[in-house]
C-alpha cells in the first residue's frame, strides 16, 4: 500500500474546474516534485493532501486513512502531515522556540521540560540553532523558512508538503532552504514538493510529475522526463523553465 | 454662597468612585459579551454573523442617553417593570461597551491573516487553540489603541449617568459649582481629573503596544 493514494480527485472552485481527475500514489520514502505552470492545479492538489481543502470527488489516503475536511481525528492526522508554505507563516508574535514548541505542547507531543530540547534540536537539523532566541522578522526569508521547516519537523511527521517554498525568496536565499530539504530526503522523509526549482526537481527527486490543465500529464524519473518528454506540453514547459 | 474648601475637593474625589464603578461594571459584563460577538461576527455561519452585525449596529445607532432612558424610564412604561437605576446603568453600560468594543475586535482579529488559522489548524491545533493562541493575542495587540480610546470615551461617557441620580464625578462638579458659585474653577478641576484618569491609560497603552510587539 502506497502511502498516498490519490484516485480520481476533482475539484472545483466557482465555475472553474481546478482537478479534472487526479490519480498519484507515493511511495513511502519517495521524493515526489510536482511541477507545472501556474493553474494547472499543483498547489491545489498538494491541500487536498492534508485537507485544507476538500475534494468534489474521488478520494485521498494516507497511510490508509481516508482524507477529508470532517474526517473525525483530522488534528491527529495533521500532525502526522507537515506542510511548508510560499508564505512561511510563521507566527509573528512568537519568538522562534515558541513558534517550534506551541504544537507540541498543546497537542500533547511532549510535556514542558522537554520543550526546549527539541526546539534545539529541531533547528540543529536546519542550521540555524543560534536563532532559538530570535523574533521571526529579525530572520531572512531563508531563515524564516528553514524555522517553518523546523516547526514541522517538531511533530515528527510521517509526510512533508512543500508548497512553493522557494518561491517568495531572494535567488541567493534559496539554496539554504533547498539544502534542508535535500537533507531531510536523504534521511528517509516522504516528500510530495510543488516548485519551480528545476534544479532541485532533477537532482534530489524520485519522481516528477507534471501537472497540466489539472490533470497529471505525465511522470516518470527525472532523468528520463527531463532528457525525453512524451508530449509537447511538457517539453515546452522545460523550455520555458530553462 | 460660600467659598471652595476642602470639602469640595473631598466631594468631588468620592464622586469618582461612582465613575470608576460605572467604568468597571461596564468592563466586567461588556468585555465578556464584546468578545461573543466579536467571535459570532466572524463565525462561519452566515446567520450568526447577520445576527450579531444587527445586533451591533441596533445599539451602535442608538445614542448613550437613549439607551440609559430606555432601560430605567422605557422597561417600566413598555413592559411594566420597575428596573433599579443600578440595574439599568449596568445593562445599558453593558450593551454601550460589548458594541463598540465587539466591532473594534472584530476588526482585529479580522486583520490577522487566515493564513495565521491555516498554519495552526495544519499543526493539528484545535480552532480554539488556533483563536487562543495565535490569532488573539495579535488581534488583540491591533486593537490596543482604538481598545484604549474606547476605554477614554467610556470614562467620560458615565457622565451621562447622572440623568439617573448618579452623583459621579461630572453631577458632583454640578453640585460644588452650584454650592460655591465658582463654575470656572470646579469645572477645571473636573476636566483636570477625567485628563489625569484617562492620559495614564493612554500612555500605558503606548508602552504595552511596545511590549507586546516584543520583537521591536
Amino acid at each position: 500500500m502506497a502511502l498516498v493514494e490519490i484516485r480520481d480527485v476533482r475539484k472545483t472552485f466557482g465555475k472553474t474546474e481546478v482537478l479534472k481527475g487526479v490519480s498519484l500514489d507515493v511511495e513511502e520514502g519517495e521524493i515526489v516534485t510536482i511541477i507545472g505552470r501556474s493553474g494547472s492545479g499543483k498547489s491545489t492538489l498538494l491541500r487536498c493532501i492534508n485537507a485544507l481543502e476538500s475534494v468534489d470527488s474521488g478520494e485521498i489516503r494516507v497511510e490508509g486513512q481516508q482524507v477529508h475536511a470532517k474526517m473525525p481525528d483530522l488534528k491527529k492526522f495533521r500532525q502526522r502531515v507537515g506542510i511548508a508554505f510560499q508564505a512561511f507563516n510563521l507566527f509573528p508574535h512568537l519568538k522562534v522556540e515558541r513558534n517550534i514548541t506551541l504544537a507540541p505542547l498543546l497537542t500533547g507531543r511532549i510535556d514542558k521540560s522537554k520543550a526546549r530540547a527539541l526546539a534545539e534540536d529541531v533547528l540543529t537539523r536546519v542550521g540555524l540553532a543560534d536563532k532559538i532566541d530570535a523574533w521571526p522578522e529579525q530572520l531572512s526569508g531563508g531563515q524564516q523558512q528553514r524555522v517553518a521547516i523546523a516547526r514541522c519537523l517538531a511533530m515528527a511527521p510521517h509526510l512533508m508538503l512543500f508548497d512553493e517554498v522557494t518561491s517568495a525568496l531572494d535567488p541567493e536565499l534559496v539554496g539554504e532552504v533547498l539544502k534542508v530539504m535535500e537533507a531531510m530526503a536523504k534521511q528517509g522523509m516522504t516528500m510530495i514538493l510543488v516548485t519551480h526549482e528545476m534544479g532541485f526537481a532533477r537532482n534530489v527527486a524520485n519522481r516528477i510529475v507534471f501537472m497540466h490543465q489539472g490533470r497529471v500529464w505525465e511522470q516518470g524519473p527525472p532523468a528520463k522526463l527531463f532528457a525525453n518528454p512524451e508530449t509537447p506540453e511538457l517539453a515546452s514547459f522545460i523550455a520555458s523553465a530553462k | 454662597m460660600r467659598s471652595f474648601t476642602l470639602i469640595d475637593f473631598v466631594s468631588l474625589f468620592s464622586a469618582l468612585r461612582w465613575t470608576v464603578a460605572l467604568v468597571v461594571l461596564a468592563l466586567t459584563f461588556g468585555a465578556p459579551v464584546a468578545l461573543g460577538l466579536a467571535m459570532g461576527r466572524i463565525s462561519r455561519f452566515k446567520g450568526l454573523r447577520w445576527a450579531m452585525a444587527a445586533l451591533i449596529q441596533t445599539i451602535q445607532s442608538v445614542p448613550l442617553l437613549g439607551l440609559l432612558f430606555f432601560f430605567y424610564f422605557g422597561m417600566p412604561v413598555f413592559l411594566g417593570i420597575q428596573v433599579p437605576a443600578i440595574i439599568a446603568v449596568t445593562v445599558a453600560y453593558t450593551l454601550y461597551t460589548a458594541a463598540f468594543l465587539g466591532e473594534i475586535w472584530r476588526g482585529g482579529l479580522e486583520a490577522v491573516k487566515q493564513a495565521q488559522w491555516e498554519a495552526g489548524a495544519c499543526l493539528g491545533l484545535s480552532a480554539w487553540q488556533q483563536f487562543r493562541h495565535i490569532v488573539a493575542p495579535q488581534a488583540l495587540r491591533l486593537s490596543l489603541p482604538p481598545t484604549v480610546g474606547f476605554l477614554v470615551q467610556l470614562i467620560k461617557g458615565t457622565s451621562l449617568a447622572s440623568i439617573l441620580g448618579f452623583v459621579e464625578l461630572a453631577r458632583a462638579g454640578q453640585v460644588v459649582s452650584a454650592a460655591t458659585f465658582q463654575p470656572l474653577l470646579t469645572y477645571a478641576l473636573v476636566a483636570a481629573i477625567y485628563f489625569a484618569l484617562c492620559l495614564p491609560l493612554t500612555l500605558w497603552s503606548r508602552s504595552l503596544e511596545a511590549r507586546l510587539d516584543g520583537s521591536r
